[in-house]
């Protein structure tokens, strides 16, 4: 009961955003948190439970591991909880569900710590997880984060084949939707927003959620997949400046050049 | 071709080759990915903050575990192989790098290194006068840096941040202020590392520090050897294995050695001990980063060796002496 009003609040907060489509999103309750914090992973804060908004129909989720195998997912109403991670590595949660012939999916990757999977995170990007994808080129790094003003590339595949010249949509709570195409290889670059409001100096800034939607008709069937992560105000927009810097190394540089008029004068070894 | 073939030119060639797989080599050679870095703990001053690098160093592998592991020790009272597993493996990495190329990671592989040398170089052919050697107090008062940068910035200050004594800039203080991660980032066009940062005294001192020092080292760098190296603490972190080391510095001197010290003007961290008489011994110092230099500028043969194992892979001559003088001369005009 406590999980179904939670999703309730969740989603009357997200209203607007994702609308009928399937996506990842955490779920943020104290279960999720406590889960999360046993697991000792790199989620930044991030829940073990996650909720598949607007989930209906047969649906299914599992997840791939780091060494590549699978977990077949049981949801319980929309939220799934994560199994404790014995592997160390990037996840991908993938969910799927079929509904009056629209098939939707969406997939969500998250970091945890564990025993080394010794398998590249390459290969899991890269493995077809659904029959309509957006595959992050490449995701971003470990110990690494999605960032506001910075430019990300993702790969629209369609049956593993790049999809060109078709629409991706990326949305977050805070700003409208905003339409990127893919080019001719598949890919597209996408400007995440720093659209965060009262940012605090340093850590302590929760992070935001973005959506990637993308969207393709075939034989009849309408597909629908989304890419949902996690990203975080950009430093250098809010508490870091970079001209500020450049003239602290400059001081340095001209502090080298005073050693070395010094160094002239005096004519000695040090 | 042959009168250009010397240690230092086959150096410049492998620095070359290094700097491109540790600070590009992601795009070719390795992925974008920590867990598909080469050895993730190299002796060499590689950057984690370069995202198309092929390798990083072992200091910020350390640097967290003393933060998030062996912290734990006291915080959680964890088990000694839970807590020290981590710093086990990265030393025992590092242990195993040096027992095979002992402390040449540094003249012949560190990217930092490396592009301190390529400075020195554009400062000569800028006509800047170089300082020969810094004197033998100067050298002395600056070796005793590396060892409490080490000391603190790479071990204590982490653990304390982990026990909780300190606050989180302190986590990873060295990577905070270290240039190469200056260097290297903006070497891939990433020009986010050059930054004042507001977050708090702490963050602004490092982040002030780290662009001073950046500054400072470049401008130093024209006319001064390897003026970071000195004090870089990938030397006394070498220094734990460098008896391991299959490769060394070994000096067998005669009676031309006394009043000659073209070993010592010849190194580029003047390094006065390895002017002193010797028999056949190792004398591979704390600061030595096995550049060479010693090596091709000995005019007397057979007294300055690299030995690998028990097989002298390099000694010096007369012939090679005068060879490494003349491109010297050629080289400085």
């Amino acid at each position: 009961m406590k999980n179904l009003l939670l999703a309730l609040v969740l989603g009357t907060s997200l209203w607007g955003y994702g609308e009928g489509v399937l996506y990842w999103t955490p779920h943020g309750c104290d279960t999720g948190k406590t889960a999360a914090s046993a697991h000792g992973g790199h989620g930044k804060g991030e829940s073990a439970m996650f909720a598949a908004m607007n989930l209906e129909g047969n649906a299914t989720a599992r997840l791939v591991l780091p060494d590549l195998s699978l977990k077949e997912l049981r949801f319980n109403q929309n939220t799934v909880m994560l199994p404790a991670p014995k592997l160390g590595g990037y996840y991908a949660m993938v969910a799927e569900s079929n509904v009056s012939g629209n098939v939707y999916s969406a997939i969500r990757y998250l970091s945890l710590f564990g025993r080394p999977a010794k398998v590249s995170p390459t290969k899991l990007t890269a493995l077809p997880k659904t029959v309509l994808e957006i595959v992050p080129d490449p995701l971003h790094r470990e110990h690494d984060r999605y960032t506001g003003s910075k430019t990300y590339r993702f790969v629209a595949l369609f049956k593993g084949k790049p999809l060109p010249n078709t629409p991706l949509v990326l949305e977050t709570s805070r700003s409208g939707a905003k339409t990127y195409e893919s080019g001719s290889d598949g890919t597209a670059e996408v400007t995440l927003p720093d659209d965060f409001e009262n940012v605090k100096p340093g850590r302590g800034n929760k992070p935001s959620e973005f959506l990637l939607t993308l969207r393709h008709e075939e034989g009849g069937i309408r597909y629908v997949t989304t890419f949902s992560m996690p990203y975080s105000p950009n430093p250098n927009n809010h508490w870091q400046s970079l001209e500020w810097g450049a003239a602290a190394a400059a001081t340095g540089f001209l502090g080298g050049l005073f050693f070395y008029r010094r160094s002239r004068k005096g004519g000695h070894n040090g | 071709m042959d009168k250009f073939l010397t240690v230092t030119a086959l150096r410049r060639v492998v620095q070359l080759t290094a700097f491109f797989f540790f600070v590009y080599g992601a795009t070719v050679f390795t992925t974008f990915y920590t867990d598909d870095k080469l050895t993730q703990a190299l002796p060499a001053l590689s950057c984690a903050y370069d995202m198309k690098g092929g390798d990083y160093c072992a200091l910020i592998p350390l640097q967290h575990q003393m933060d998030h592991r062996v912290s734990t020790l006291f915080t959680e009272h964890a088990g000694i192989m839970q807590a020290l597993m981590g710093t086990a493996i990265t030393v025992g990495t590092v242990a195993l790098l040096i027992l095979i190329l002992n402390k040449a990671f540094c003249g012949w592989l560190c990217p930092l290194g490396f592009f301190q040398e390529s400075v020195g170089m554009i400062g000569t052919k800028l006509g800047m006068k170089q300082l020969p050697s810094l004197s033998a107090g100067t050298v002395n008062k600056i070796r005793p840096v590396k060892w409490f940068i080490f000391l603190f910035l790479v071990l204590i200050f982490p653990l304390l941040t982990g026990i909780g004594l300190l606050g989180h800039e302190w986590g990873s203080p060295f990577c905070s202020i270290c240039p190469s991660r200056i260097m290297t980032t903006l070497a891939v066009g990433d020009m986010s590392q050059v930054y004042i940062s507001q977050a708090g005294w702490g963050y602004f001192a490092l982040s002030l520090i780290a662009d001073l020092l950046f500054g400072l080292m470049v401008a130093l760098a024209l006319f001064v050897r390897q003026p970071f190296c000195r004090i870089c603490p990938i030397l006394p972190m070498q220094t734990l294995f460098k008896k391991i080391g299959l490769l060394r510095l070994v000096k067998n001197g005669s009676s031309h050695c006394e009043g000659c010290s073209n070993c010592v003007k010849a190194c580029p961290m003047d390094i006065y001990e390895i002017g002193a008489p010797a028999r056949n011994r190792d004398i591979t110092h704390t600061d030595c980063t096995l550049c060479g230099r010693c090596v091709e500028f000995c005019p007397h043969d057979g007294v300055m060796s690299f030995k690998y194992g028990p097989a002298t892979i390099l000694t010096s001559s007369k012939e090679s002496f005068k060879k490494r003088v003349k491109i010297d001369k050629w080289w400085k005009g």
